[in-house]
């Protein structure tokens, strides 16, 4: 289970990398919504290791809000963007 | 010190970091915080600060602070990333006061022109915003009332400010954005001028009582 975790944290490293490196913001917003994922994924993962239900309760709490403010950031990120552009 | 050893412990006595794979998340605490602390561009930085607010509440669950874990979420990536995000919106941008046959239609000395000024202010991390208005009168008011942060004088109608050439006058009545369009903007596109209350707008004559009766 362990192993899982490693692996999960080496996953994590793929779109830090890809957020320090690309400029593009929409690019950088899919690092965001990947990352946000699998630090919800994690923490139920740690959940299900420690065999704590308060963090699994907290994790799947994460997981549905840290999509919602991703969603709030986008609308206003593309709004924007539409001003800029026309 | 061993810092270890303070954590506190889980159910059963077992330490809730006793395994390496801790450390490994909690470098990449300080990595994203340099990406947030390194990033010029407020809405880039937003995205990091997300990112390092989901790294965050891993940390905390990860630690045993489930609830510390939850507000980081709800407060730290959610709220203050919205707020932020609705605060930036709103401050960083310049208003432009301009003629409305100016800005309804792209004519052939005004669209060079915008295109110019959106890419200066871009390097400024500022956005344009255009606002229109029916006459010179009411352009000046809007400028004297604080409405907007510059007016943009066509060079026709432009004698009172002894402007040279055909290039149009941006007036303007922050001083550190006609610090920067004094260093950067080109004579040949657009003169920029500096705003100051005793500056006499050129308002219209209107008929008057004693004239009419003078």
């Amino acid at each position: 289970m362990t192993l899982v975790l490693i692996a999960m944290i080496g996953a994590l490293l793929i779109p830090m990398i890809e957020a320090l490196r690309d400029e593009d913001i929409w690019q950088r917003m899919l690092a965001f919504a990947s990352i946000a994922t699998k630090t919800s994924v994690m923490i139920l993962v740690i959940a299900v290791l420690q065999d704590d239900w308060m963090i699994g309760v907290v994790g799947v709490l994460i997981l549905s809000v840290g999509n919602a403010a991703l969603m709030l950031l986008a609308h206003i990120i593309k709004r924007l963007s539409d001003a800029i552009e026309g | 010190m061993c810092w270890p050893i303070a954590l506190p412990m889980r159910r059963g006595g077992r330490s809730a970091v006793d395994n390496s794979y801790v450390y490994a998340i909690v470098l990449l605490l300080p990595l994203s915080a340099a990406m947030v602390v390194f990033q010029a561009n407020p809405y880039q930085a937003l995205i990091m600060r997300g990112i390092l607010g989901s790294l965050a509440a891993l940390i905390y669950a990860m630690l045993g602070g489930a609830d510390v874990a939850l507000t980081e979420a709800l407060v730290g990536t959610m709220l203050a990333v919205t707020l932020y995000a609705v605060a930036v919106r709103s401050s960083l941008v310049m208003r432009l006061g301009v003629l409305q046959e100016e800005g309804m239609k792209p004519s052939l000395q005004g669209q060079p022109l915008l295109d110019y000024l959106r890419s200066l202010l871009k390097r400024y991390q500022l956005r344009l915003e255009l606002v229109s208005y029916t006459d010179q009168r009411t352009l000046h008011q809007a400028l004297a009332a604080k409405e907007v942060h510059g007016i943009c004088l066509p060079s026709a109608v432009e004698q009172t400010y002894d402007s040279d050439g055909d290039a149009p006058c941006i007036l303007l009545r922050v001083p550190r954005l006609y610090e920067i369009f004094a260093a950067e903007l080109p004579g040949a596109i657009a003169e920029s001028r500096l705003y100051s209350p005793e500056d006499a707008a050129p308002l219209p004559k209107t008929p008057t009582l004693t004239e009419e009766h003078g």
